[in-house]
């Protein structure tokens, strides 16, 4: 049994808040094979909900909960003149516990093969009723758990980012927290971890110094890309710039590349430091290019692909590089490693654009579209000779919610969504490929499931 | 450092070169005297890289808009790159260092130290 609160805050009075991720994410790490995730929120307002993650419904939702108890109805309990023992900062909010009243405070989830079982359109909610407010729902696992020696190296890798941000000073270390504690899919650490048992030199505990290192210089990055971006959210919860303000965001950033670039350093191997310096410069140059592609939006496939090699696939590829290059692997390995990160960051990109049209990813549709950020879906569905008139003429002009949930109509009606999917998954069987060329003591199997896995998912 | 060298560092920061990184690196120039003649100007370059990051960041003042701080992260990323190519572990480690107690203080609202003496004291780090 494996005993935990989520903890998150609201940012809106009424809110539904998507835990499933989260709550994915603490099955895997725990190695909850089979048994039951039971959640219970600790609050007389904070309600437990599994259904549809789609916007205007949530938005049915509130509506219904606002004609079933109105916020500006009559409630016994907000005549504090009548009630004894109330708190001098007690709201007015009656018609939140009435609210809570119509949905539960309990969920229980069922774990088959190490995943949760829900049906395809279904999300797991904690819903906010009288925000917004710091929250915490109690989650117990129970079953039966598998330890495996992935799992011991995910928590040794855990283990070490929580070491490294104990020591900073709280201004920095607070926001980066909350932002790794949020999730990730610690896809850069994994591929680090998992490269590094291809060298002589495999060392568990440095390994995972490494991967943390490369894990904090990615959140760090996402830092100053969510100032840039103008983001509000980030894995459920407020960005950085959002929560904190620009300017902590810039130092938090700040910081956490100059530690990881630091960590990196002190591994004492040239190789790596070479390699992880090149990826970060890359990096850069891509961000400063992708919002130069802004004004030209939605852009062309070359420059997406020119700006998505930097901007994603250079961390992968020095991911995939540096762990073998630690534990001392051959030139041919590393290169091909290298060659296979660079195609599965391209490929996993692609099906992260593709997760923006996906109603059931737990994100809110069409953010790409909102931010103009550059996306593959929206570049083929701009050529399609169908919608391409219309969604061009849209993208053109101001992008209110009609226009952003209309533009995603018409991608998800085109061919584009399908096109993105198929050079996705031929990237991936280049990925594959290059694996074939070099020996890599038994862990083909698992890169190439990695490297499927990170095309095949919605969220 | 020869012109073609100095030409590749300065890939997309060409602009910044005529406003005020050339008269940086001059003065820091003069800071690397103790280093193998080689190495001079390499170090010089990053660590006026690092000064004119963080100030076109506004790192410890108001937040710079977008395309200065990405400017500014480029310089931060390029210096990094410099001395990984050339420099020591300890100066390497030092500028890190210098990165971290700049943006630590610019996070915790507190004084913020004299970026120059940081990076001539990374700079002597051994």
């Amino acid at each position: 049994m494996i005993a935990q609160r989520l903890r998150f805050e609201s940012t809106h009075p009424t809110e539904f808040i998507d835990l499933t991720d989260r709550i994915r994410a603490e099955v895997r790490r725990s190695g909850l094979t089979t048994g039951r995730v039971h959640l219970q929120s600790l609050h007389t307002t904070l309600g437990l909900a599994v259904n549809e993650n789609e916007p205007l419904l949530l938005r049915d939702f509130t509506g219904l909960l606002e004609r079933l108890a109105p916020g500006d109805a009559s409630y016994e309990h907000d005549d504090f003149t009548r009630r004894i023992d109330v708190a001098t900062d007690e709201p007015v909010n009656g018609h939140a516990h009435c609210r809570q009243l119509l949905l539960t405070g309990f969920a229980t989830l069922l774990v088959e093969s190490g995943e949760l079982v829900l049906g395809r359109w279904q999300s797991v909610f904690a819903v906010e009723l009288d925000g917004p407010r710091e929250r915490q729902v109690a989650m117990q696992l129970d079953g039966d758990f598998a330890r495996k020696a992935a799992s011991f190296r995910e928590d040794l890798v855990e283990l070490e980012l929580t070491r490294l941000l104990m020591v900073d000073p709280e201004p920095v270390a607070a926001p980066m927290r909350r932002l790794m504690e949020a999730g990730g899919k610690r896809m850069r650490p994994r591929l680090v971890q998992l490269t590094a048992q291809l060298g002589p030199q495999y060392e568990p505990l440095r390994t995972a110094g490494l991967a943390a290192a490369v894990e904090i210089l990615h959140n760090a990055t996402l830092v100053h890309d969510d100032y840039v971006d103008e983001s509000t959210h980030r894995r459920g919860r407020p960005t950085v710039a959002a929560a904190e303000g620009p300017e902590r965001a810039i130092a938090v950033g700040d910081y956490y590349f100059a530690k990881a670039t630091r960590l990196i350093a002190e591994t004492g191997n040239h190789d790596v430091t070479q390699t992880i310096a090149a990826a970060l410069e890359a990096i850069c140059e891509s961000q400063i290019d992708d919002v130069a592609l802004r004004g030209a939006f939605p852009g062309d496939h070359d420059s997406y692909l020119r700006v998505v090699r930097g901007k994603t696939a250079a961390l992968f590829a020095a991911a995939c590089a540096s762990g073998a290059q630690l534990s001392k692997a051959s030139p041919e390995v590393v290169e091909a490693l290298w060659r296979y990160g660079d195609l599965l960051g391209v490929a996993f990109q692609m099906a992260d654009d593709m997760v923006d049209f996906s109603p059931s990813s737990g994100k809110p549709v069409g953010l790409d579209i909102r931010q103009r950020v550059l996306s593959l879906p929206l570049i083929y569905a701009a050529e399609d000779r169908e919608v391409g008139p219309e969604v061009r003429r849209l993208l053109a002009g101001a992008l209110g919610d009609d226009e952003v949930a209309r533009v995603a109509e018409l991608v998800a009606s085109s061919a584009a969504l399908r096109r993105v999917g198929d050079e996705a998954r031929k990237l991936v069987e280049a990925a594959v490929q290059e694996l074939e060329k070099v020996e890599l003591n038994g862990l083909r199997p698992t890169l190439i499931g990695l490297a499927r896995a990170a095309v095949d998912r919605d969220s | 450092m020869s012109a073609m060298v100095l030409e590749r560092e300065l890939d997309r920061l060409e602009g910044l070169w005529a406003e005020g990184l050339a008269e940086l690196y001059r003065t820091y120039l003069d800071e690397v005297d103790g280093h193998e003649p080689e190495l001079q100007p390499k170090l010089a370059l990053a660590a006026a890289l690092v000064e004119v990051g963080v100030r076109l960041q506004g790192l410890g003042g108001p937040a710079a808009p977008a395309a200065a701080l990405l400017m500014g992260d480029l310089c931060l990323a390029r210096s990094s790159r410099i001395l990984t190519d050339s420099a020591s572990q300890p100066i390497q480690i030092a500028f890190a260092r210098a990165v971290e107690a700049l943006s630590g203080a610019a996070a915790s609202d507190g004084e913020m130290p004299a970026v120059r003496g940081l990076l001539v004291r990374a700079l002597a780090a051994h």
